[in-house]
């Protein structure tokens, strides 16, 4: 019987070419998703070299001193990446500190406590937030958004600190407006309906029969939240705030209207500053020579990288939690 | 076939649901839960239809009838359940020793510690075997840690689970089988100190061993709570419960002990579904 089967297969010629093609769309279909595959690395990778390579003048100029010199003067072509580094890991973490807790609570709150008739709107202004072009919330946060800062929130912190030992150099005056604080309040903005977007897609994965089970030993909503939606998606959490924050890094325009563009690291917030994404955006038309223009591939180069530690650290939290829940 | 099915169970509703004439007679327990003219609305459409029914204390009750015939719903109105969602509502009375829990200003979640329920599927939390079980008991309780495990030993004890998980507690709940699963589940409602327990069909996605397993600890339990049980399985319903309810379209067709129920069912459409003529 099979052996019939066989010889009538091979017998039928149109069967055979039919699956020749099969067997030919498919190997075509393999190698171009190989291809794409392969093109991800070959971008990456000269990516890679070319900032490498670009950076090498102001590497060999000023070494390992480089990450650890605050300077930055185009007359004498000295320069050091400390103020932009600074700039940038301190507007992202408190960019992270404001837009994560209320990305969750958002997200908490569409998921979990709010009326269906509103859940559509308020997902869909979140949305359009993150569609707004970020030269839009640069012009935004210079003309409106800093001097309102500059007249209410500023002063306000100026005063409330000002016997809080602490506290009261991290915000000391005067009140410019434009400064690290508000580039990271911008940056909030901007990275809220990423963190907010993602975390919501993820808590809607939970399935309602394990809710449903914590709701029946009796759990509020928040311990539900705490203990069951969370520990659940956290992988899908630490992810959308591992996309928020490498937006936040990696952000250049609104940041470079409000931040004030000044190479020096003050203690207080309040002070203008610069960002690694800024200083580069400013600068690229007018350096001239090569150090200076290599310096700011160098800088380029650091983002990378802290990028890439960033993504690391996240990897290493996700381990880490799973060893905890004993999984 | 299904014009004559319906033109029957017309019959059937009109009439009162047959409250068993053997009840009385056999049992002289207390009611623990009492629904009273019970109707449910999915939105507009009602769902179950004047519900009337006594539930025993430390008996297992065993809700049957076909898919869609609102036992599951039944079971979800006890404790409230349905209230998650939206546009999902409740009418009449049900009363928890007396106490109407269908009142707005019920406690849900005291109810819920009252009334615990087991799912169909499994429904281990994220979190190690030990969290599991405990994780129910710290919300109602701060003990201190020595307390706290004798509870949690003695609650996956009283699962039957104890003996197989007692070496890796610290392990994943998720990474338990399915039927090690479900107990781990009935450990976690038991932990809470329920007075009755819920059951949904709480064998149907379980192998027959697990099955087996958990109808032995149903027949355990119901010395110490108020028992019952939504399931497909009539052999299981004639296993496990003391009383039946045979319920279709949204009404309680009869209501009596399991035995008069399977044997000598004083209803016409419970002798079909028991026979298997439909369902």
């Amino acid at each position: 019987m099979a052996e019939i089967s066989l010889t009538d297969v091979a017998l039928g010629d149109d069967r055979q070419k039919v699956l020749r093609r099969f067997t030919l769309a498919d190997v075509l279909f393999h190698r171009s998703t190989q291809a794409a595959a392969i093109l991800v690395l070959v971008i990456l990778g000269g990516v890679m070299m070319s900032l490498v390579v670009g950076s090498m003048p102001a590497i060999r100029a000023f070494g390992f001193g480089f990450l650890t010199t605050e300077s930055w003067n185009p007359v004498t072509e000295k320069f050091g990446a400390l103020a932009p580094i600074y700039g940038t890991i301190v507007t992202s973490l408190i960019a992270m500190l404001i837009a994560v807790p209320l990305g969750i609570g958002i997200a908490i709150f569409l998921t979990e406590l709010c009326p269906p008739m509103f859940r559509r709107p308020i997902g869909i202004a979140i949305e359009l937030l993150a569609g707004i072009p970020s030269i839009i919330y640069g012009i935004w946060g210079f003309f409106v958004f800093a001097p309102f800062l500059q007249q209410t929130l500023q002063p306000w912190l100026i005063n409330a600190t000002k016997h809080i030992p602490v506290l009261s150099s991290l915000f000391a005056g005067p009140p410019y407006g434009i400064g690290i604080l508000t580039a990271s309040l911008i940056l909030a903005i901007m990275v809220l309906p990423f963190i907010t977007s993602i975390t919501r897609d993820v808590f809607e994965t939970v399935p309602p029969v394990l809710k449903e089970a914590a709701y029946g030993v009796g759990c509020t909503t928040w311990e539900v939240v705490k203990n069951v939606v969370l520990p659940y998606t956290r992988i899908g959490v630490v992810g959308g705030i591992m996309l928020g924050l490498g937006r936040a890094l990696g952000e250049t325009m609104a940041v470079t209207f409000v931040i004030g563009n000044a190479h020096r690291i003050s203690e207080s917030l309040l002070q203008p500053g610069t960002t690694i994404s800024a200083t580069i955006a400013n600068e690229f038309t007018e350096a001239i020579g090569d150090v200076y223009t290599s310096s700011l591939i160098a800088l380029g180069l650091i983002l990378f990288i802290i990028t890439f530690i960033v993504l690391a650290c996240a990897r290493l939290m996700l381990l880490r939690l799973e060893k905890m829940s004993g999984g | 076939m299904t014009e004559q099915l319906v033109a029957e169970t017309a019959d059937t509703t009109a009439a009162q649901p047959s409250i068993g004439s053997t009840v009385n007679r056999v049992t002289n327990r207390r009611e623990k839960v009492s629904i009273r003219n019970m109707r449910f609305y999915y939105g507009e459409h009602e769902a179950l239809k004047t519900v009337n029914l006594p539930l025993y204390e430390n008996t297992v009750t065993a809700f049957i009838g076909p898919s869609g015939c609102g036992k599951s719903t039944l079971l979800r109105v006890l404790n409230r359940i349905y209230e998650l969602y939206p546009n999902q509502r409740a009418e009449g009375e049900v009363l928890l020793d007396g106490k109407n829990i269908l009142d707005p200003r019920q406690d849900l979640n005291l109810l819920r510690a009252q009334i615990g329920m087991v799912f169909q599927k499994p429904t281990p939390f994220p979190m190690t075997i030990f969290d599991n079980v405990a994780f129910g008991i710290k919300l109602y309780e701060k003990l201190p840690k020595s307390e706290l495990e004798d509870r949690v030993v003695s609650a996956l004890k009283r699962a039957g689970l104890w003996s197989e998980v007692k070496d890796k507690l610290n392990a994943s709940g998720l990474s338990l089988s399915g039927g090690q699963q479900q107990r781990l589940c009935i450990a976690r409602g038991v932990a809470v100190k329920p007075e009755v327990i819920l059951l949904d069909e709480p064998c149907s996605a379980l192998d027959p061993i697990s099955t087996g397993k958990i109808e032995e600890l149903i027949g355990e339990l119901k010395s110490e709570y108020t028992i019952i049980i939504v399931t497909h399985n009539m052999q299981q319903a004639a296993r496990v419960s003391e009383f039946t309810t045979f319920m279709y379209l949204g009404s309680v067709i009869e209501f009596d002990t399991t035995e008069k129920v399977f044997t000598n069912p004083s209803q016409q459409k419970t002798q079909d579904y028991i026979t298997g003529r439909f369902g």
